[in-house]
């Protein structure tokens, strides 16, 4: 098995059918194709999406619907096409895909990208991050508000 | 301004736009702009920020305090990288 330096995780171990690539990179990461999706029991749901290729590059995301359980996917024929899926069909997360969106960490909290979710070709491992141009998702939907009311 | 298909806009001296395709609801453009313009759909551009954001290295305070609140149930660990497979 590989294993991989990261800045984030020290050493990494990962099985080479198990890394994603994306054909196109990330919008701002044209050049970085591989990644491994790690996750640890101690911060689940956070999986971590770490390049194979730049070991201080990683990203934090989450499963789509655990942010949003009724998120609906709206990818371009040509984003399915990049991955091998046929476009005129929404592939189905958890079926088809996995979806994840990315979190930005900021000073006024987390946020998460639903505008642009990663999607990944289960059975290919192919992911293009997914920009929906007349999408009404946000960019940065807040997670967690600090304040939430609970009923006792 | 209003073009027809064919018809081309300049921007300064070295930045020229043509319409190429007009559709029912999309206008196909060819552009001509120097290599070291960046060419790009807004919300792409928009995207590529975002990512530039979320690449740089989270805090582990932060980290944690986000963990903690997606698993309010659990305590949170703090040492991510103990479950990490370590070479031998």
């Amino acid at each position: 098995m590989p294993d991989f330096e990261t800045t984030s995780f020290g050493r990494i171990s990962y099985q080479p059918e198990w890394a994603i690539e994306f054909p196109s990179g990330l919008p701002g990461f044209e050049g970085r194709r591989r990644f491994a999706a790690v996750n640890f029991e101690e911060s689940a749901p956070l999986v971590f999406l770490q390049s194979l290729e730049d070991p201080a590059l990683c990203f934090i995301t989450l499963p789509i619907l655990v942010v949003d359980p009724r998120y609906r996917l709206d990818v371009s024929g040509e984003d399915l096409g990049q991955i091998g899926l046929a476009p005129g069909r929404q592939p189905r997360i958890g079926t088809d895909v996995l979806c994840l969106t990315v979190i930005s960490i900021r000073e006024s909290g987390p946020t998460a990208n639903l505008l642009a979710p990663i999607v990944v070709n289960l059975r290919n491992l192919k992911a293009v991050q997914a920009v929906a141009p007349e999408s009404q998702y946000s960019l940065q939907h807040v997670l967690l508000p600090e304040e939430v009311p609970v009923c006792s | 301004m209003s073009r027809r298909a064919g018809e081309t806009i300049l921007i300064g001296d070295d930045i020229e736009i043509v319409i190429t395709h007009i559709g029912r609801s999309r206008v196909k453009v060819g552009i001509r702009a120097p290599r070291e313009t960046l060419v790009i759909a807004r919300e792409v551009k928009l995207v590529r920020d975002e990512n530039l954001a979320a690449a740089v290295a989270t805090p582990p305070a932060a980290l944690s305090s986000l963990v903690a609140r997606l698993q309010p149930a659990r305590t949170p660990g703090s040492g991510l990288q103990s479950r990490c497979q370590h070479d031998q």
